[in-house]
């Protein structure tokens, strides 16, 4: 995370997780406030930004949203190499993409930066009657790897400015601004100029 | 499978009478909408598009029947009228004879049927999740399992069979789609097959098997050229801490036809089809000429905004195209995939005369048969799905 001027400091995002769980859905609903029903499958990455105060503090997220499908998992890296931040998307309707996320997991792990702060976001909450994980598992599961957890829906918004608020809190907790030139999460220098949001897809 | 799409003219899609859509049946959005297509021409300009009409009539003879003759004999004029625009009630035919689809259609009678009506595919539940993610804003995509859905989900489910290695990979459906507005799904399906197996030019299934070793050859590629041919704007890049895999990938991936104009697009699926991919590096580069003085200037999130979304007189193949052409790559593109294969160690299959699929349209009994499916025997010598 960098710092440039007035308490503002940027982090790189990533958002991981099979097809279709609702990377770009979350996306853009924390950074538009929209949804729509028919998102068009992300090829390649997109990237976004928006910013987020915390208290006094602002935390500017530069978000790169991923192709989900494992065939473009050999892109993947250069998106969460050096990240302060990664978000791991699964489908609650869908037991596979569950699994798909406990294996990005896995590869934050074995890969990833050990200062990143991972979360795991079980989407699509509003469809509660065709739920095929349950909270609980995935509770159990985050807290055994050190993962902060939440349950979301895009759809709905239901927790999704939290789930980033939520990391921006703990980002700014493991590098408190009074450390300014302490630590460079993001792996460019912050930019002077801030927008309030900016996206492009 | 009937022929939903006859190659002279659009169907009247459903559409809404709410919905206003562009000439290309998208719907329109507020704002952005590329208006300088889809206002009325005028009559001046409408006697010549026929007139441009009747030639193309004329060079391709009844069915297609003349064209091949015609492009032996005089293949530059064929490249000049391409690179100006095949005519748009010309397009899906022109495209099928130029890609080499046609004579694959021929060649395998009945194989396609084969495919969607009897094979499975292991990726069929990933093809119903992004049918309706695949052109969202087209009408002919947009209603829920009507003809736009079906023949998309048709034409990928028979590739995931017909190439078990590739199967569907996100980014295909994009590709069927555009060509399924100029034709059947059959004749979609063979144009596909063109490409991807190599007919014509180098195939490029690479694109999508594991690893995407193509789309790494080429962002490398892609990478080398901007410094070569913009060395201001690629040392800026690597500032900046850009790199071609952020911007150019979907490029690649979809060859133009994800979040490009439709316009722009076709033409540039035009030469594409006709010249090869070197055209994408053409126009890829074009974009990053033309808007050179501006990206210049801007640091890395308004530069990645900037290379995502660019202007609209960026847009208009009219004023892009000649640029793209001006700018000369055939020969370094070669030197670099050379050099990337060195580095790389392996080599991906080459350009026409050595790929299998040529020369099983060369020699017309060597059809080209689809993977063999689960339920064909390992050592049936007589696949069932030929002949
Ligand atoms: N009901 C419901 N549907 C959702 C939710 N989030 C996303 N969707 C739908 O799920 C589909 C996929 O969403 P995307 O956001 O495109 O998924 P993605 O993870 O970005 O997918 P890829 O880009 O293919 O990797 C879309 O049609 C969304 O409308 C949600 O919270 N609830
Ligand atoms: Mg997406």
């Amino acid at each position: 995370m960098a710092t440039s001027g007035n308490n503002i400091k940027s982090a790189k995002l990533v958002l991981l997780g099979d097809a279709g769980t609702g990377k770009s859905s979350l996306v853009l609903r924390f950074v538009k406030g929209q949804f729509v029903e028919f998102q068009e499958s992300t090829i390649g990455a997109a990237f976004f930004s928006q910013t987020l105060a915390v208290n006094d503090q602002t935390v500017k997220f530069e978000i790169w949203d991923t192709a989900g499908q494992e065939r473009y998992h050999s892109l993947a890296p250069m998106y969460y190499r050096g990240a302060a931040a990664a978000v791991i998307v699964y489908d609650i309707t869908n037991w596979a993409t569950f699994m798909r996320a406990r294996k990005w997991v896995q590869e934050l792990q074995a890969q990833g930066s050990p200062s990143t702060i991972m979360a795991l976001a079980g989407n699509k909450a509003d469809l509660l009657e065709a739920r095929q994980v349950s909270a609980e598992e995935a509770q159990t599961y985050a807290q055994e790897n050190g993962l902060f957890f939440m349950e979301t829906s895009a759809k709905t918004a239901s927790n999704v400015n939290d789930i980033f608020y939520q990391i921006a809190k703990r980002l700014l907790q493991s590098h408190p601004v009074q450390n300014p030139q302490g630590m460079i999460l993001s792996d460019r220098p912050a930019q002077r100029v801030v927008s309030t949001t900016s996206c492009c897809s | 499978m009937e022929k939903k799409r006859a190659n002279d003219e659009f169907e009247p899609g459903p559409i809404l009478p709410s919905q206003s859509v562009d000439r290309f049946e998208f719907i329109k959005q507020e704002q952005n909408s590329s208006e300088g297509l889809s206002t009325s021409r005028s009559a001046n300009e409408h006697e010549r598009e026929e007139r441009r009409i009747r030639k193309w009539r004329k060079i391709i003879g009844v069915g297609g029947s003349d064209w091949k003759q015609y492009v032996r004999r005089k293949p530059h004029v064929v490249k000049k009228l391409i690179r100006k625009g095949i005519p748009d009630c010309l397009r899906g035919l022109v495209w099928q004879l130029i890609s080499g689809s046609r004579d694959l259609l021929l060649m395998n009678p009945g194989v396609y049927e084969q495919l969607v009506i009897y094979e499975t595919s292991a990726s069929e539940l990933d093809i119903i999740r992004d049918i309706s993610r695949t052109f969202p804003s087209h009408v002919f995509f947009q209603q829920r399992h009507g003809p736009g859905q079906r023949s998309l989900y048709n034409v990928l489910k028979a590739y995931s069979v017909y190439d078990r290695d590739v199967g569907y990979v996100q980014g295909m459906g994009f590709l069927a789609g555009l060509l399924l507005l100029y034709m059947s799904e059959e004749d979609a399906f063979w144009l596909l097959v063109a490409l991807l197996k190599g007919a014509v030019h180098a195939p490029m299934e690479g694109l999508y098997l594991a690893g995407l070793p193509l789309v790494q050859q080429y962002l490398f590629q892609f990478e080398q050229l901007v410094k070569e041919h913009s060395p201001k704007l690629g040392q800026h890049f690597s500032e900046e801490m850009i790199n071609p895999s952020m911007y150019a990938s979907q490029w690649f991936i979809t060859l133009f036809s994800y979040s490009f104009p439709f316009p722009l697009a076709l033409r540039i699926w035009d030469v594409f089809l006709f010249e090869g991919v070197k055209v994408v590096f053409k126009v890829g580069l074009a974009l990053l000429k033309f808007c050179h003085d501006d990206l210049i200037k801007l640091p890395f999130e308004k530069l990645i905004h900037a290379l995502r979304n660019f202007p609209e007189d960026a847009m208009n193949p009219d004023t892009l195209l000649p640029l793209a052409f001006s700018v000369k790559v055939s020969k370094r593109l070669e030197e670099l995939q050379q050099e990337y294969e060195k580095r790389n160690g392996g080599t991906l299959p080459k350009a026409g005369s050595t790929n299998r699929l040529l020369q099983a349209i060369k020699h017309k009994e060597l059809s080209i048969k689809p993977e063999r499916s689960n339920c064909v025997q390992k050592d049936d010598p007589s696949p069932r799905i030929l002949h």
